[in-house]
């Protein structure tokens, strides 16, 4: 049942696909109506299929890569759903929708057989870990896309002779202000995320996962630092913004934990 | 009854030409009257603008009106009609459909994408409804002109790029900073073009303006005129961090803003961005000053390129426009000629029956008497063979939907039926 409402969602998300395939071979925004239409749908459907998963196998899937991967997913439509709420930015649909699609559509094809939950797993402290983590993840990714936004049209602006990208995108204005505010969200949340994971785990050993989301933690706390005292905006934020991102997936992806408190990743 | 359009434009006559034809508002009420008052006209519009003069147009024959119309504008403006002959052009049916469309969507427009010819249009619309030159006939193609307006509008970028050197600031700030309101603008030096900007900054929504001039009395009383606030000469780098937007224009021979300058500013503005509209000739500000952070600088000639590129924007946009306005000139069209042809079926229909009843009744008496069966049969049979003669030239008229002369074609098929209209 989870894994059909899955595949709906799947279908839901291409619609997403589709608009932004169209909308960078045409540099024209097409579809976007219908997209938006099809993105909203999709999450309630794909928010029932994570549900429903976590009914029928009594434990929240985030045990499997399968359910990391949907979950990861969902949290990412989300934060667009809020920030375009707020904002009205379709551009950034153009990078959150195909991610969205390619997760959900990865978290599908890798589906396994559901292996025993792990007993370590079973605690409140994990409850709040993972979709605090993930949901941080998800801001991150935000400020990594207003970032990515933001060095192109300070390069379009720059350059003096205005492309395709000039009328697309948002101002610079929007782009570090909504940099900074998924910055500022994400990270009281990879902070709680980080410490209900210690408290979930005490006594706890260290895995490289452990080691690689503290340093993320602290390229944040750094970044977040610099922009309230003051200064750090604009050009340089944008890229540390991209950093920390590049940085999230390689704490996500390129550590492998085996036997540890983090088996998703095998 | 056919459309039909005389006019010229920008793009078949000089300006010399366009004003020699052009109808003053004055006179519209006049050249309107006239015109309709000839029995082959039965309805029209003029759209009269400096760019173009155009006579929409209503007849029952579309060669015999536009030789009616072009005689026309020849006669009220005085013009012997073989010297407009060179600059005058004439459509008819679906071509009109096309061309009113993509005026009133200001993709024939000498600016494309402007939209005051819409305005102009709509204008002229309601003066020729007030005085009853236009009625059924013109009615819907202009209404339908308007939506078509608002599609392209819509649907397409093609308005809103900037076009003008002192729009493409105001865009490029909007780029930068988004919104405007709240921001303070400081004005360097004197000059038409500087203030102009200013004006439509102002007008857009900063709050504050800051007026330098070497001359103090001059920086006074231009914050006078402008609303804003001089700056005593020797104070300009105290309020320089100030400003959001700098536009300088000063006879200054030299630079007055270095590369130093530029960081020292965007340092004490902490790193906040500034932009700096340098449209001095010789320049103001050094132009490695835009190689700094949040810090973004054009010249004159700079404005000039976006200006360009937005007019190759614009005509990107147009190309989805023509679409769309295909798109409608087919759907318009074919509603049109949809209610066309079906009273001509309802009247080709009632009238020979009506023959045929009157030919049963008249032989009626020779069949002596007949039973229920049989006078079923009878009635059966007359409308059997009406429908079976009829069956070929209704199908015809149906077919012809698309045809550009369907009118002509479905007035012969009524004639050769013995319809006489």
């Amino acid at each position: 049942m989870s894994l059909l409402l899955l595949r709906l969602t799947i279908a839901f998300y291409s619609v997403g696909l589709l608009h932004s395939f169209l909308t960078i071979i045409t540099r024209k925004k097409t579809l976007f109506r219908v997209a938006l239409a099809g993105i909203s749908v999709g999450f309630l459907c794909h928010l029932l299929a994570i549900s429903v998963a976590w009914f029928e196998t009594r434990h929240p899937p985030i045990s499997e890569l399968q359910g990391v991967l949907s979950f990861f997913a969902l949290v990412i439509v989300l934060a667009f759903l809020l920030a375009y709420a707020r904002y009205r930015l379709d551009s950034l649909s153009v990078f959150v929708f195909p991610l969205a699609f390619i997760l959900t559509l990865a978290a599908n094809l890798t589906s396994e057989p559901s292996q025993p939950f792990p007993e370590m797993l079973g605690s409140l402290w994990l409850y709040l870990h993972v979709p605090f983590i993930f949901l941080a993840y998800a801001a991150f990714f935000v400020a990594f896309a207003s970032g990515l936004m933001y060095l192109i049209q300070e390069n379009e602006l720059k350059r003096r002779r205005p492309q395709a990208f000039y009328y697309r995108l948002p101002s610079l204005e929007v782009c570090d202000e909504l940099g900074y505010r998924a910055l500022s969200i994400g990270f009281p949340l990879l902070t709680l995320g980080l410490v209900a994971g210690v408290l979930w785990q005490a006594p706890w050993e260290l895995d490289k996962k452990i080691i690689a989301s503290f340093s993320t933690w602290i390229v944040y706390a750094v970044l977040i630092a610099y922009r309230l005292s003051e200064g750090l905006r604009g050009r340089r934020a944008a890229w540390m913004s991209i950093l920390g991102f590049i940085l999230v997936l390689a704490s996500f992806f390129g550590t492998r934990s085996q036997g540890s408190a983090h088996p998703f990743i095998q | 009854m056919s459309l039909l359009l005389v006019g010229l434009s920008h793009r078949t006559a000089p300006v010399e030409i366009r004003e020699r034809l052009h109808f003053p508002d004055s006179s519209l009420q006049d050249a309107l009257q006239r015109l309709t008052s000839q029995s082959a006209i039965a309805e029209s519009l003029i759209l009269s603008t400096c760019n173009r003069t155009e006579v929409l147009a209503h007849s029952a024959d579309a060669q015999r009106g536009v030789m009616l119309v072009r005689n026309f504008i020849s006669d009220f403006h005085r013009q012997p009609e073989r010297s407009l002959h060179p600059y005058l052009y004439d459509l008819t049916h679906s071509e009109v459909v096309r061309h009113v469309f993509r005026v009133a969507s200001s993709l024939d427009s000498m600016v494309l994408g402007e939209p005051q010819i819409l305005g102009q249009f709509k204008t002229a619309f309601s003066l020729a409804r007030r005085i009853g030159s236009v009625g059924d006939a013109l009615s819907p193609l202009i209404h339908r002109a308007f939506f078509v307006a608002k599609r392209v509008r819509s649907e397409t970028a093609i308005s809103s790029a900037a076009v003008s050197v002192s729009f493409a600031a105001v865009e490029l700030a909007r780029k930068i900073f988004d919104h405007l309101s709240g921001r303070t603008v400081l004005l360097m030096g004197a000059g038409k073009m500087s203030e102009l900007a200013a004006k439509h900054l102002v007008s857009q929504g900063t709050t504050q303006l800051l007026v330098w001039n070497r001359t103090y009395r001059r920086a006074v009383e231009m914050a006078r005129d402008l609303n804003g606030e001089a700056i005593p000469p020797e104070e300009l780098f105290r309020h320089v961090e100030r400003a959001d937007i700098v536009i300088c224009s000063t006879g200054s021979p030299g630079f007055i803003l270095t590369r130093s300058d530029g960081q020292r500013l965007i340092q004490l503005r902490k790193n906040r961005p500034v932009f700096i509209i340098d449209i001095a000739v010789p320049r103001d500000v050094d132009p490695e000053v835009n190689d700094l952070d949040n810090i973004f600088l054009y010249d004159i000639d700079d404005l000039q390129h976006v200006v360009d590129a937005n007019l190759k924007q614009r005509r990107r946009e147009a190309q989805f426009a023509e679409a769309i306005v295909q798109e409608e000139v087919q759907s318009f069209i074919k509603q049109a000629r949809g209610l066309d042809v079906a009273p001509a079926i309802v009247s080709l229909r009632k009238h020979w029956d009506v023959v045929r009843r009157e030919e049963l009744a008249r032989n009626r008496a020779k069949l002596g008497d007949l039973n229920e069966q049989q006078e079923a049969a009878l009635e059966q049979l007359t409308r059997g063979i009406l429908n079976k003669i009829l069956h070929g030239p209704i199908s015809e008229i149906k077919s012809l939907g698309q045809d550009p002369d369907a009118e002509q074609k479905i007035a012969t098929i009524k004639r050769m039926l013995g319809l006489k209209h």
